[in-house]
């Protein structure tokens, strides 16, 4: 692509995107009729952080993917902004996570854009994702029915977000390095304990995640349609025993069916969402002017509801076909590589965003089964944000480790060419 | 792996999988919310309609002859002066605490000017009301001088009686009890049952208005059966009995005298799958989507046995209908077998009710099969079990109900008569008395006060 093209195009971007925290800010800090300094500061130290992330990894990183880093900067920033109208201190601390998270998303590029499969390493990461899920049935405390938190000291974080990760990159090298089917035998094993110990924490939405992205993940690369008809069969089987087993899997199933008839018990959170969609309408009620108070969780894994509610059904929509940019771009990244393990490892990022989101939103619409999972970039939690970060860089690590592929080639060409 | 571009073209696979789920989220959101969203919004359990009559002064609620039912005046919700009117339209009108749901629910966006369509916010910027601390007027259908009029002859007795216009589809009259004082619901011991809508909610079995259904499908099958009425038969294994020994029936005599064994075997005759299927068409076992207002559905059910077919054929069995829906299906065969659609809101601020433009009717049965079951009904009226409907000089037409239902051990009858007038007063009415026996001792005689109060009402 001609880059003046793309940096004019990507400065409308931003400049658009400042536009938009700004006025959201400038509108909170106006919204009880007192005048809140406070949303105007953190408006533009958020507005000022984007656009120094974005111009600071552009000129690091050439070839870096405009289209992705910038679709993430808007998720957060109508994360920060929502946050902020609910808790103005959990607000600060997110954007706290957000400064945080760039740190570590920088150290990721870095180390992926240079590096192959990890090889024999990998042992050690599906060792660690098995030790930080197992952590938390013993060092946990239960939130919401879910045992998924540690506490040290005066932090608490959710070590499933992080042996997700673990999961994607286990899956790239085993995939791209095995053939035989016996060869695998690892591998699965060591998803279903994944899965199983997901489901045992009750922390349904992120065992469901590992299962759809494995069984994606499996048939793309394998291509062994009878083995995947299978693993759907063993997925289908574990889901309905876990619903015969759990009463907590049937009551999840049956404020599906009808939310409304326990609407002030089990039902009332999913009651309480489609109240608020409902209310929005399709051009929202305005910032402020919703009732996020009345959803639990609303911060949380509820926040697509009083984003919808405030913005509305229009602007909703909008925000999953920003979803369905990132994801086209990364497949594009993913195509684009020439290692196998790098295509896998992008695929694998990209599909696991994707299912995560459509988890979360698909839930909270009364599409499918509501399970608690935080909506990528866009939720409060520093674990979540954290993670989703990681997976952002190892896709502009790869698109980068891609770019300069096609710059030594092109330099290769030209040197031919003289 | 083996084979690298297999799985590069899976990932292009994966790729149009996402992008089709995605779709799915948006399509699937828009079409629920769109599609819901006014009925979501007005449940009672909606938070925001609470917050907003704290803070907004609610719009007034009017009856079709400009009657205040319930307005706002320094921030109190007011209700109309009259307590025989509150009790009569309580149901209708509905209460500010969510305890009943009524128009104070089910219309609180507008009456509180909570909308946020663009065509309200352009409004609002025109009269200058930004931020829409007035809400809109509603207006009903609703007569409250008829609904205090059936309200005072109901004579405190339980059940409901629904009057609607054949023709539009406008319910005139609603009226339920028990019933209770929106003025003072939140303060009132009430009586068990008192905030359930009977005429919307009360779900009872048919008895012999069912017959309606039955005859339409032997007319439609061109059955024409003559039968002995010896006062009971037995149909596999089930003793069906009439009140009296009706001797030789056909269709029309056995329909006017409500004969009991002749339907039993009728229906027999029609086979139950033939019934349920026009029972459906009279919209039993159907969701009622309706925009201004929820209707239980009703109930029609058919087994293998014969006896039960018997039974259901003439409204007992499993056999279920709302007052409402008693209405709809008698409006159907006066408007010439077309069903209306039920409305109760003529308007919503200075605009007509956007979906009354649209009324949509459905066809039940041909117009053949209505004015055979017109004139049927006429003679039911005239000479058959609906003498006490009579009214010298008009024509009435209608069907009386008697059905059973066991309470304490004790078998008991529930009074029903549904009928309508000719087309110059297109009314027809629903009427159901709990338990006070047979449909000629008590429905009827209150359905014709209705209709003499309609006839000589010149606004009607």
């Amino acid at each position: 692509m001609n880059s003046k093209i793309q940096s004019r195009s990507t400065a409308a971007v931003v400049v658009l995107q400042t536009l938009f925290t700004l006025s959201a800010f400038a509108l909170l800090s106006i919204r009880n009729g007192v005048f809140d300094p406070w949303a105007l500061i953190m408006g533009a130290c958020l507005s000022a952080f984007n656009v120094v992330q974005y111009y600071l990894l552009k000129k690091m990183f050439r070839s870096m993917d405009h289209f992705v880093i910038l679709v993430s900067q808007f998720l957060w920033s109508v994360g920060i902004v929502e946050i902020y109208r609910i808790s103005q201190r959990y607000a600060v601390r997110q954007a706290i996570f957000l400064v945080f998270g760039t740190a570590v998303m920088m150290i990721v590029i870095s180390v992926i854009k240079s590096s192959r499969d990890f090889g024999k390493l990998n042992w050690l990461f599906m060792g660690g994702a098995v030790i930080l899920l197992a952590s938390t049935l013993v060092l946990s405390r239960a939130i919401g029915g879910a045992r998924n938190w540690i506490n040290i000291g005066p932090f608490s974080f959710q070590p499933s977000e992080f042996a997700k990760i673990l999961f994607i990159m286990s899956s790239a090298y085993f995939l791209s390095t095995r053939d035989k089917l016996t060869s695998f035998i690892p591998y699965i094993i060591f998803t279903a304990v994944c899965v199983i110990l997901l489901v045992v924490a009750k922390e349904l939405g992120t065992g469901l995640l590992i299962c759809a992205t494995f069984l994606i993940l499996f048939y793309s690369a394998t291509g062994r349609k009878l083995l995947t008809i299978l693993g759907i069969g063993v997925f289908g089987a574990g889901a309905y025993g876990s619903y015969r087993l759990f009463s907590h899997v049937r009551t999840r199933v049956e404020i599906w069916r009808d939310p409304w008839a326990s609407y002030n018990a089990e039902g009332y959170q999913i009651v309480q969402g489609l109240l608020a969609l409902a209310s929005g309408g399709l051009f929202g009620t305005g910032l402020g002017k919703g009732m996020p108070g009345a959803i639990p969780a609303s911060h949380t894994d509820y926040i697509f509801t009083v984003i919808g509610e405030e913005f509305g059904l229009i602007f909703a929509a909008i925000l999953i076909v920003f979803y369905l940019v990132f994801i086209v771009r990364g497949m594009i990244i993913a195509m684009n590589t020439d290692s196998i393990y790098d295509a896998l490892l992008v695929f694998g990022c990209t599909a696991m965003l994707s299912v995560q989101s459509f988890i979360i939103i698909g839930g909270v619409i009364k599409l499918i089964p509501l399970t608690g999972i935080t909506l990528p970039f866009v939720s409060y939690g520093g674990s979540s944000l954290l993670s989703s970060m990681i997976q952002l860089g190892i896709i502009e690590g790869i698109s980068i480790k891609n770019g300069s592929r096609d710059d030594r080639e092109l330099e290769m060409m030209g040197q031919i060419m003289i | 792996m083996k084979n690298e571009k297999k799985f590069r073209k899976n990932m292009k696979l994966s790729t149009g999988f996402f992008i089709i789920l995605f779709s799915i989220l948006i399509l699937y959101m828009g079409y629920s919310v769109i599609r819901n969203g006014t009925s979501w919004y007005a449940t009672p359990y909606n938070p925001r309609i609470a917050n907003a009559r704290s803070n907004i002064r609610g719009g007034t609620i009017y009856d079709r002859n400009g009657v205040k039912l319930a307005w706002s005046q320094d921030s109190k919700r007011q209700y109309n002066e009259t307590k025989e009117i509150r009790r009569a339209c309580s149901h209708v009108v509905g209460d500010i605490y969510g305890k009943s749901i009524g128009i104070e629910t089910t219309y609180a966006k507008q009456l509180y000017g909570l909308e946020n369509d663009l065509f309200t916010l352009i409004q609002r910027f025109i009269s200058g009301d930004y931020k829409g601390k007035n809400g809109k007027d509603v207006t009903l259908t609703i007569d409250s001088e008829l609904s205090r009029f059936i309200y005072k002859e109901m004579k405190g007795r339980r059940g409901s009686v629904v009057v609607m216009n054949y023709k539009t589809g406008e319910i005139i009259s609603s009226v339920s009890i028990l019933t209770f004082d929106p003025s003072t619901v939140n303060k009132d011991k009430l009586e068990d049952t008192a905030l359930v809508d009977r005429a919307t909610m009360g779900r009872y079995p048919p008895g012999s208005i069912m017959k309606i259904v039955t005859a339409s499908r032997a007319i439609d099958m061109g059955i024409s059966m003559e039968y002995e009425c010896t006062g009971e038969t037995v149909i596999g294994g089930q003793k069906v009995t009439c009140k009296h020994v009706h001797g030789k029936q056909n269709l029309e005599e056995a329909f006017a005298n409500s004969c009991n064994t002749y339907f039993a075997e009728l229906s027999v005759k029609i086979g139950g799958g033939s019934l349920l299927s026009q029972a459906e068409k009279f919209k039993f076992n159907r969701t009622f989507k309706y925009s201004d207002f929820t209707l239980y559905r009703s109930n029609f059910e058919v087994s293998s046995e014969k006896g039960d077919i018997a039974w259901a054929g003439i409204g007992q069995y499993n056999d279920l209908i709302t007052p409402t829906h008693a209405a709809l299906m008698v409006s159907a065969v006066a408007n010439d077998g077309v069903m209306p659609e039920p409305k109760l809101v003529r308007k919503v601020g200075d605009t007509d009710n956007m979906s009354w433009n649209l009324i949509s009717q459905d066809r039940i049965i041909s117009s053949a099969t209505s004015g055979k079951l017109k004139e049927m009904m006429k003679k039911a009226v005239d000479e058959g079990t609906g003498t006490s409907a009579k009214i010298p000089g008009f024509n009435v037409y209608g069907k009386t109900g008697t059905a059973e239902y066991v309470e304490d051990g004790k078998v008991k009858n529930h009074s029903w008569f549904g009928g309508f007038l000719d087309e110059d007063k297109p009314y027809a009415v629903a009427v159901i008395l709990e338990g006070a026996g047979f449909g000629s001792s008590a429905a009827a005689p209150l359905a014709k006060k209705i209709f003499e109060y309609i006839i000589l009402e010149a606004s009607l």
